[in-house]
């Protein structure tokens, strides 16, 4: 189907995505390649275009929508039926030994089928053991994924099955930018004149990569080299023992693909720029602990030369606190932009303790009950059958056609050849952030850092496809600044119009967030509910009891008690810190980060001084 | 279609010129991979791709395919076609159609299933098509696109992406061609749609209700004479209608003829690189908006009115938003930067 697709070679850049694809056909050992990158960077061009540049792989597909049957074979109907017969007819795993198997949007494959290719990839053997039938045949395969990040991760398993990771860019240079405008106009014109045109170059690379495959076998590895891998990987603290060996097996490739018969300390290198960055776990260095934004806040009050003025003004709340927060209530409200959050955050839950699963977002997959969902597999059905899997009870049903009564039809289905559909779908989850919006936070430009948080975690939110909410709190009131919706880009709207000043109702606030919460739950009784409370946890506004603290402190053990997952982001930047916010993630059992806590470090840098101290 | 329901005709739209344009433009040349109309309720979004029939191209297909297959291009023939020798291929001319995507489809429907009754009869596996088949050469409209089930939307992406639909389920290994013009509408807020969906959107137009108020009159003026007398109205836009068909069929007779500078191309860069876009399909798009502009225009020289177009219409939603930018980009500097290049 893809003999007419953009040539390999006449893609202009990504040497790395071809690079590694080139060595995964010379050195079969290596074990795939993924292809990460974003949207419209001829990712999927070239894992096509590979298979016509040599001639003895070919690229199998695996479509996201594939059901088990098809991965791993099935009974063989018409000869069930027609001659009583149980003979296997293969599946994907089958079509794909030997050769390419692609599986584009790899993030989003079903869980079963993750399953079922992780079982494969270790053994290289498909047992088949269903309707009957027992086989086993051998599958080894190349595994080329590809995904865009931006759509959601990859299960940590299955990462690690992949032998090497590429990513892809756009390309800057204008020049070249202009070059692949014009190859491409060129060959969506005429496509096959385009293909005769680059078939040389095509060829070019086939020949270099059957060199390659030639003299791989021959290749001598030193003891040396073997050391200098293990140390590669010692220091990226790669887990297991698999970076090392592709580690080896790629710088063969690379090895070969010069025409060399030896390895150089210069292959192994380049060869880890490939194998480790998907491995290297990382090791927090003292410099991405520190805090820069802190560092700012107290330069900030250096400037003003007296930090006794800040910290006793701060002391006395919170008498002060109200007086001067009335003052400024209605005169001095001002909104500030959005302060971009350099590191990315990202809401952990720990699902093994509820036990909800149902919803369409992408925090787990479960198996959906309802007859939404990716089919994915089958089961003999308990009770009632609602969702019949039509291609299964044809199955069952035709390796017991001898003895039944047909009359006249070719098969005959009886009830005990019924099989139901599983179906997998996404759970999400509710997530409302409840803001701090009051004259407090708006000092030192705190708003515009709480904003960009927010907004990193509301991006989170989109990859998983949660549902999200904004309660804004200042003045004396909590307010619903946005409802639990699914729109990430009116939260952000909403979030960016959001003004501060005032006071600090946090119990409202809280309370506010409480029956948001209480309300989405009928709604959604199966989606995982999330707090996310942004504040200082300087309250001044009392809700019942005439201590506004107290009251906030209850409240949060009530939700607490309803079994609400809750994160506390503490914007307190003082010199001093009173450490409210802390007394509240510890009543409410929540997750603590400081606003401006570093929570991930740069893989690329991590690699950069991985290869530097080895030099 | 056989169907005969009273369509409001296309032409009788008052305003909602990009939306217009970037649908016509669509027809003329598929190859702009569709387009996405976001919109409140209420502006015509629905109304102008359903009255797209009328105005919609004729053309050639293979008699008796289910996928409609292009008889003159033999490396998109379906399986079944491919068998059929030259000279045995049955032509006929049909209008291009537009198919409709329902917003509760299932899977099995979207991309075809087993064929239930021909297995029980037979005792033989056999594909039955669904709505991906149906959609090739042709128009796919998804009304409320952002509503779509995230796994529906998985597989009408892919298809999309490769114009090829390849089915490994339910016991079925079957593949076919599906190339279509992708038409989503939807209301932004009742959720969004993923970034990587809405890049395979070829053009993006936002609508908003008529501000002026004497368009809102004849909004409504025309609404009314339609309900009252459809016949009537209808027959009134008759001559409009007839016209933008030929027009749009010149259109796509000029379409190979139309030539652009290597100032384009560089411009096409220039701005991608200066707005920061994901990926090269902002610039291979802009060329081939600006180029189908010119053709509708029945010109086969790109012109800077074609590139401003084509900036407004396809550029937009392309732009890298860091972390969550408003998506606005400064026309007033790509229409300078259109300027200053081209003479």
């Amino acid at each position: 189907m893809f003999n007419n697709c953009f040539p390999f070679s006449a893609v202009l850049g990504q040497e790395k995505i071809k690079m590694a694809l080139i060595l995964n056909m010379i050195n079969p050992y290596i074990g795939g390649v993924l292809i990460s990158g974003e949207k419209g960077t001829a990712k999927t061009t070239l894992v096509r275009g590979v298979s016509n540049v040599i001639d003895y792989m070919n690229v199998v597909e695996l479509p996201l929508n594939i059901t088990d049957d098809r991965l791993i074979g099935s009974i063989d109907i018409k000869k069930a039926i027609v001659n009583g017969e149980k003979t296997f007819e293969e599946g994907i795993l089958y079509k794909a030994h030997n050769q390419i198997l692609y599986v584009d949007e790899v993030n989003l494959l079903s869980e079963h089928i993750v399953n079922i290719l992780l079982e494969v990839l270790s053994t290289g053997t498909n047992i088949v053991e269903r309707e009957g039938i027992s086989y086993r045949h051998p599958s080894r395969f190349i595994l080329i994924g590809s995904m865009n990040p931006e759509e959601g991760i990859l299960r940590p398993q299955l990462l690690d099955k992949f032998g090497l990771y590429a990513e892809a860019k756009g390309e800057i240079d204008l020049n070249n930018r202009i070059e692949i405008i014009k190859r491409y106009i060129e060959y969506e014109n005429n496509p096959s004149e385009f293909l005769l045109k680059w078939k040389e170059e095509n060829e070019k690379i086939g020949s270099l990569i059957d060199k390659g495959r030639a003299i791989i076998k021959n290749i001598k590895i030193k003891d040396e080299d073997y050391y200098f891998a293990v140390d590669l990987c010692k220091n990226g603290n790669c887990s297991g023992n698999r970076a090392e060996i592709i580690l080896i097996e790629t710088a063969k490739a690379i090895a070969a693909f010069n025409q060399r018969e030896y390895i150089t300390e210069n292959d192994i290198k380049i060869a880890a720029t490939y194998v480790l960055p998907h491995r290297i776990r990382e090791s927090i260095t003292f410099e991405e602990l520190e805090e820069p934004l802190d560092k700012d806040a107290l330069e900030d009050n250096a400037c003003n030369g007296d930090y006794e003025s800040i910290d006793s003004h701060d002391l006395d709340r919170p008498k002060e606190d109200i007086e001067t927060d009335t003052k400024e209530d209605d005169i001095k409200e001002n909104i500030e932009d959005i302060v971009p959050y350099n590191n990315e955050i990202s809401i952990n839950m720990d699902f093994r303790k509820m036990t909800s699963n149902q919803g369409s977002g992408k925090r787990t997959k479960v198996k959906a009950n309802s007859s939404k969902g990716r089919y994915v597999r089958c089961k003999i059905p308990r009770g009632k059958v609602k969702d019949i899997a039509f291609d299964a009870t044809f199955r069952i049903a035709a390796c017991n056609q001898k003895n039944r009564n047909k009359n006249g039809l070719a098969v005959c289905i009886k009830p005990q050849d019924i099989r139901e559909k599983v179906r997998e779908k996404h759970t999400g989850a509710t997530i409302l952030f409840a803001v701090d919006a009051s004259g407090s936070m708006g000092a030192k430009r705190r708003m515009g850092a709480v904003k960009g948080a927010v907004l990193s975690l509301l991006r989170d939110a989109y990859q998983k496809r949660d549902s999200i909410g904004i309660v804004a709190f200042r003045k004396d009131k909590a307010e619903i600044l946005l409802n639990i919706t699914r729109s990430v880009d009116l939260a952000e709207k909403y979030l960016r119009k959001l003004p501060t000043g005032g006071k600090t109702p946090l119990a409202a606030g809280l309370y506010t967030s409480y029956q948001v919460l209480k309300a989405d739950k009928i709604k959604n009784p199966d989606s995982l509910q999330y707090l996310v409370v942004i504040s200082d946890g300087k309250a001044n506004v009392s809700l019942e009891t005439e201590n506004p603290l107290e009251d906030a402190f209850n409240l949060g053990m009530k939700i607490r008690n309803e079994g609400i997952k809750t994160m506390v982001i503490d914007t307190e930047k003082n010199y001093i810190e009173y450490g409210f916010a802390k007394e509240l993630a510890e009543k409410m059992d929540s997750e603590y980060i400081k606003i401006n806590q570093i929570s991930k470090s740069d893989i690329e840098t991590s690699i950069k001084n991985l290869l530097n101290i080895n030099q | 279609m056989e169907n005969h329901r009273l369509i409001y005709p296309f032409t009788a739209i008052v305003g909602q010129e990009d939306m217009k344009k970037a649908l016509i433009l669509n027809i003329i040349n598929p190859k702009l991979n569709g387009v996405l109309i976001r919109g409140e309720k209420g502006t015509a979004k629905s109304t102008a791709v359903r009255a797209l029939i009328d105005i919609l191209p004729v053309r050639e297909q293979v008699v008796d395919c289910i996928f409609s297959c292009d008889p003159r291009d033999y490396s998109s023939l379906c399986e079944n076609c491919k068998k059929i020798l030259e000279e045995d291929i049955k032509i006929k001319k049909e209008k291009m159609r537009v198919i409709n995507l329902p917003v509760g489809a299932t899977e099995d429907r979207v991309v075809g299933t087993l064929d239930i009754e021909y297995a029980i009869k037979s005792g033989e596996k056999k594909f039955e098509p669904g709505i991906l088949a149906e959609a090739n050469r042709n128009i796919l409209y998804v009304d409320e696109v952002n509503l779509l089930d995230d796994h529906v939307v998985d597989v009408l992406l892919d298809a999309a992406a490769m114009g090829v639909n390849s089915i490994e389920r339910e016991g079925i290994s079957y593949t076919h061609p599906s190339k279509f013009v992708l038409i989503g509408t939807m209301n932004p807020e009742e959720g969004d749609l993923r970034p990587q969906l809405i890049d395979r959107f070829g053009l993006v137009v936002d609508v908003y209700g008529e501000r002026c108020q004497d368009s809102r009159v004849e909004v409504i003026k025309r609404r009314l004479g339609f309900e009252d007398n459809p016949h009537k109205f209808i027959k009134e836009y008759e001559n409009q209608q007839k016209n933008l068909a030929e027009r749009i069929e010149q259109a796509k007779d000029l379409l190979d003829k139309v030539e652009y500078s290597e100032e384009c191309l560089r411009l096409a860069a220039e701005i991608a690189i200066k707005i920061g876009v994901d990926g090269h399909r902002a610039d291979i798009t802009f060329i081939k908006t600006a180029v189908t502009h010119a053709a509708y225009r029945g010109e086969i020289k790109v012109n800077k009115e074609d590139l401003i177009a084509a900036a407004k219409l396809s550029l937009p939603h392309r732009m890298r938003r860091q972390p969550f930018e408003e998506g606005v980009i400064d026309f007033q500097q790509i229409n300078e930067l259109i300027e200053r290049t081209i003479m």
